[in-house]
């Protein structure tokens, strides 16, 4: 079992010995039945840190997101108001999903290992909570609270009623399908790794959309496509879409002093910002391309998505071509090579040799 | 068409000159309404220039409201859509829309002393006025023209400048020592100090650089200018021009309805979001 | 007007609808949403609240201003290009916050300027609201931004659920003609009728919602803290979306962009799209400068354009209560906690 007063000790002493500059975890939200990332910068605060299964975020994206700021303020951008920029090291809390997003990350040399420090959170034998499972099951009630217990959960509602539920019925698929519950790397190790979790077969989820016929499927995607907003939300809250300018960005986002006229006018736009069924493929099919052998499948992009297009598949599918097809298995080891920019001498095919 | 205030109407351009060259390139365009379908405007004012395909600009109406001709629009070549107007020709047709904004009190003003500090392309939007009161000089007392470049390259208006002289006092400046070059030498607000111009019954305008602005203001007040006696210009990005689209606010006031003019009495109040 | 329909009845009345294209919400893909209702026995109001606000009708995600054309050498060809005028619609199930966003929308889009494009969809439009007699939402706070669970403000007729039936008031002549088109589906509404939803609407308003404290203070106070170093704190874990705004029924921000379907001759279209004052590219400058550069000054913005310049420049608030940007935030940011600290608790 994860003990959070654990969690809240190490993170008071890595504060308490300046060994990191912040901590990033989860405390409650006043939103509802969901956590809220927190830099937690001062070791008192560390009391406030949760652990419940609306830990739904990826912190890894902090790491990153800190980063940005970091090289902004150095440009002379400015810090956000409220926080001068500290560069120190980073502490995530992070889910065995979350620690493999961190994997990718130094894969890619986004940060050095020395500059983070993972608190590794495992999920034993359950996950995260998934909102319309929950609501569905609780038929009219809303959830005011989530919390562990033994293999299911204990919800708590907003009118104070408690109903107790299996995680396995209310979880998110993204957890039912999870390969690796338990952190990959980590600096401090909470709770134990559950073998046979049995909870669903891996890529359970794609494989009824993979089963249609190509007709089948343009029009379920077509479906899916058309009523996305272009919120972009899927894409924020993604660690791996970390790029400095995006091929939805209608301007360029990465200008310097000597940026040239000719540069910024000759941009092109690959997509526009019409939320047009056309624009809205290429979008997503873009992201998802991007992160063919990147994406850890924390399913976050699903999460947030505020109209529930199922965003996660289509990176599932890639997951499961690098998995299937090359037995590729996506963050497992910062050392190992990159899945679209390397192959294997005993590849197949011989074009790429 | 015409309640469609989103829809520009179509102006020919009659004249280009190619004021400043490399990589800060300013061309001064004059463009005349097609079907004399045009609009008047108040100095100050700007207009939001397009070229189908790339998209709209706001840019100050660079000319006098009493010159009805043509308007003038001297731009600086920064992104797409100032590249394709850089691009343009003699005869080419661009869209315009507008006026938008708040003008200059230039009614107010006549009796008084009047100082323009300009820098960089910073001259364009207060130009109208420099022209209003030549043309209707006896309206104003004494005239002084304070505006300076990077470089003897970078001077705007050069030849305008110089017909200035007689009407106007022009103090040119330029950052640092060239050869050939008879007047000051180091930044604007430093010549404004240098030739100390007096208050009484003086407004100062000035517009350019944020930074060249900034301290104007500060050896202005320094010479004992009150706050309502300086006025300036700002910018922010903008796409509808008409106080909808939300993104040009500086507080509470959209600039495109707005401003761009402000006296510092009243900038000072808002904050520093632009 | 008032008159009362029986629940069942509520086929019948959008039957009678046949002159108008009628929208209810449909639950599909696990979320609410406003949707042209097929068939008439499949129009209910058991929903909560639609995940996206009826906004859309009026001031839909994008509206093309005009097509273009031009030859090499020749002047453009403009063309404008106005909404169709299909059918009146009319929305069954509006909630009231979303009713009262609708005269805050007209405000914007008319003013010194009127915005063509938005006023010939929403002279096509009747919304037909559902009071609220629980909060539909643990986030909801209508009452705390001079709303009412059962306010009538923008609505041209208010429904309030009695149990087995709903009284119907009209309340614009445009509603009148909407409750009339229903003919015998709708009877009269009875005194006891008028009452028990008299009494829904009291118990309604005792309802607790989340609270702003002392909302009168919170412009001033937010103006006066508006420097304060809580703008970034609050906005740490913000993932820089766009749902907020998206979500909000009174945010209605949007960009304008040329889109070039044939480069040679050149012909496109000049589209506004909604827009978002949470994207950095929002209020970046062609030259890189940014004016709000950070999360923090990103999440003033919205704040502050909803709480302090809505209300000098129109004199109420732009933000009717009904929660979505907190329900839906992915983060968890809260308005209403970030209004109560950066107002009332800045040390």
């Amino acid at each position: 079992m994860v003990n959070l007063q654990d969690i809240k000790d190490r993170a008071k002493a890595l504060l308490e010995n300046g060994e990191v500059g912040a901590v990033v975890g989860f405390i409650e939200s006043t939103a509802g039945n969901l956590a809220s990332p927190k830099f937690i910068t001062e070791a008192d605060q560390a009391d406030g840190l949760i652990w419940d299964p609306t830990c739904v975020h990826n912190l890894a994206l902090y790491l990153v997101e800190e980063r940005k700021r970091q090289t902004k303020a150095a440009h002379g951008h400015g810090a956000a108001p409220g926080g001068e920029d500290k560069s120190k090291r980073l502490a995530i809390v992070a889910k065995g999903c979350d620690t493999r997003a961190v994997n990718v990350l130094l894969q890619e040399n986004y940060f050095p290992r020395d500059d983070i420090h993972v608190l590794g959170v495992s999920c034993e034998g359950t996950g995260m909570v998934d909102r319309y499972k929950l609501a569905k099951k609780l038929k009219g009630l809303q959830a005011e609270k989530t919390e562990f217990d033994g293999n299911g959960y204990k919800v708590t509602t907003t009118s104070g009623e408690t109903v107790k539920v299996a995680a396995k019925d209310v979880m998110a698929d993204r957890c039912l399908e999870c390969r690796h519950p338990h952190p990959v790397i980590f600096d401090d190790e909470f709770g134990e790794a559950v073998e046979d979790r049995g909870l669903a077969d891996a890529f359970a989820a794609i494989k009824t959309v993979d089963e249609g016929s190509t007709a089948d499927k343009w029009k379920f995607w077509g479906h899916h496509f058309d009523r996305c907003i272009r919120c972009f939300a899927c894409r924020s809250v993604c660690p791996m879409c970390y790029c400095e300018e995006c091929v939805v960005d209608s301007i360029n986002m990465h200008v310097l002093q000597d940026t040239s006229a000719e540069e910024k006018a000759n941009r092109i736009k690959w997509i526009e910002r019409s939320a047009t069924t056309s624009e809205n493929i290429g979008y997503h099919l873009v992201r998802a391309m991007h992160l063919a052998g990147r994406c850890v499948d924390c399913g976050e992009c699903e999460r947030v998505c505020p109209v529930n297009i199922p965003v996660r598949l289509l990176n599932s599918v890639l997951d499961f071509e690098a998995k299937d097809t090359f037995g590729y298995d996506v963050g497992m080891d910062p050392g190992q090579p990159s899945f679209v920019s390397s192959f294997r001498d005993d590849d197949p095919n011989d074009f790429i040799r | 068409m015409s309640d469609n205030i989103y829809l520009p109407k179509m102006g020919r351009i009659i004249d280009v000159n190619s004021e400043v060259e490399g990589a800060r390139a300013i061309k001064t365009f004059r463009v005349e309404f097609v079907n004399g379908d045009g609009f008047d405007h108040e100095c100050g004012q700007c207009a939001m220039l397009s070229v189908f395909g790339k998209g709209e600009s706001m840019i100050s109406i660079a000319s006098s409201p009493l010159i009805k001709e043509y308007k003038q629009f001297s731009i600086m070549r920064v992104g797409r859509v100032t590249t394709a107007i850089h691009d343009m020709e003699i005869g080419d047709v661009i869209g315009v829309r507008g006026p938008y904004g708040n003008n200059f009190p230039v009614e107010d003003w006549k009796g008084k002393n009047l100082i323009f500090i300009g820098g960089g392309c910073g001259l364009a939007p207060i130009w109208p006025i420099i022209q209003t009161a030549v043309l209707q000089r006896k309206d104003f007392k004494d005239i002084t023209v304070f505006y300076g470049g990077r470089s003897s390259r970078d001077i705007m208006y050069a030849k305008e400048l110089e017909k200035l002289r007689g009407d106007a006092e022009v103090h040119l400046s330029i950052d640092s020592e060239e050869e050939g070059w008879n007047e000051f030498c180091g930044f604007v607000p430093t010549n404004v100090m240098d030739k100390s111009p007096s208050p009484k019954n003086a407004i100062a305008i000035t517009c350019g650089p944020p930074i060249m602005i900034k301290f104007v203001i500060q050896n202005l007040k320094g010479a004992g200018f009150e706050d309502t006696q300086i006025y300036t210009t700002i910018e922010n990005k903008m796409k509808c021009g008409i106080g909808k689209c939300g993104r040009c606010n500086v507080g509470k006031d959209y600039v495109c309805t707005k401003g761009p003019v402000y006296s510092w009495a009243d900038l000072k109040e808002l904050p520093q979001e632009y | 007007m008032e008159k009362v329909l029986k629940k069942d009845n509520l086929r019948d009345w959008v039957i009678a609808l046949s002159s108008y294209e009628v929208h209810a919400p449909a639950f599909e893909d696990e979320v609410w949403n406003f949707k042209q209702v097929e068939k008439p026995e499949d129009a209910a109001l058991d929903h909560t609240n639609t995940v996206k606000p009826p906004k859309d009708f009026s001031f839909p995600q994008r509206e093309v201003y005009c097509e273009f054309a031009q030859k090499k050498g020749e002047a453009p060809m403009v063309t404008e290009t106005l909404p169709a005028l299909a059918a009146p619609k009319v929305v069954f199930g509006v909630r009231p916050c979303d009713g009262r966003a609708g005269p805050r929308n007209d405000t914007v889009f008319s003013k010194e300027f009127d915005d063509i494009y938005y006023w010939m969809r929403r002279k096509k439009v009747a919304q037909v609201g559902l009071a609220c007699n629980t909060p539909p939402s643990r986030n909801c706070f209508c009452t705390a931004v001079g709303g009412s669970p059962h306010s009538e403000d923008g609505l041209d007729v208010l429904m309030v659920d009695l149990g087995d039936s709903y009284l119907v008031k009209a309340l614009t002549k445009v509603g009148e003609e909407i409750v009339k088109a229903g003919g015998k589906a709708l009877g009269n509404a009875s005194a006891a009728d008028k009452k028990t939803a008299a009494k829904a609407k009291a118990d309604a308003e005792k309802a607790p919602m989340r609270e702003i404290v002392d909302i009168k203070t919170v412009p001033e106070n937010l103006q006066k803290n508006f420097d304060s170093e809580v703008w970034g704190e609050m906005a740490q874990a913000c993932i820089g979306c766009g749902i907020c705004t998206f979500l909000c029924p009174t945010c209605h921000c949007f960009d304008i962009n040329d889109e070039v379907t044939n480069v040679t001759p050149l012909r496109g279209q000049r589209v506004r799209t909604w827009d978002n004052c949470q994207f950095p590219d929002f209020t970046m400058h062609s030259s890189g400068h940014n004016p709000r550069n950070t999360l923090g000054a990103r999440l003033r913005q919205r704040v502050c354009h909803k709480f302090l310049y809505f209300v000098q420049n129109h004199d109420t608030y732009q933000c009717v209560g009904c929660g979505r940007c907190i329900s839906e935030c992915p983060v968890g940011i809260d308005i209403v906690a970030v209004v109560n600290k950066v107002a009332h608790d800045v040390g």
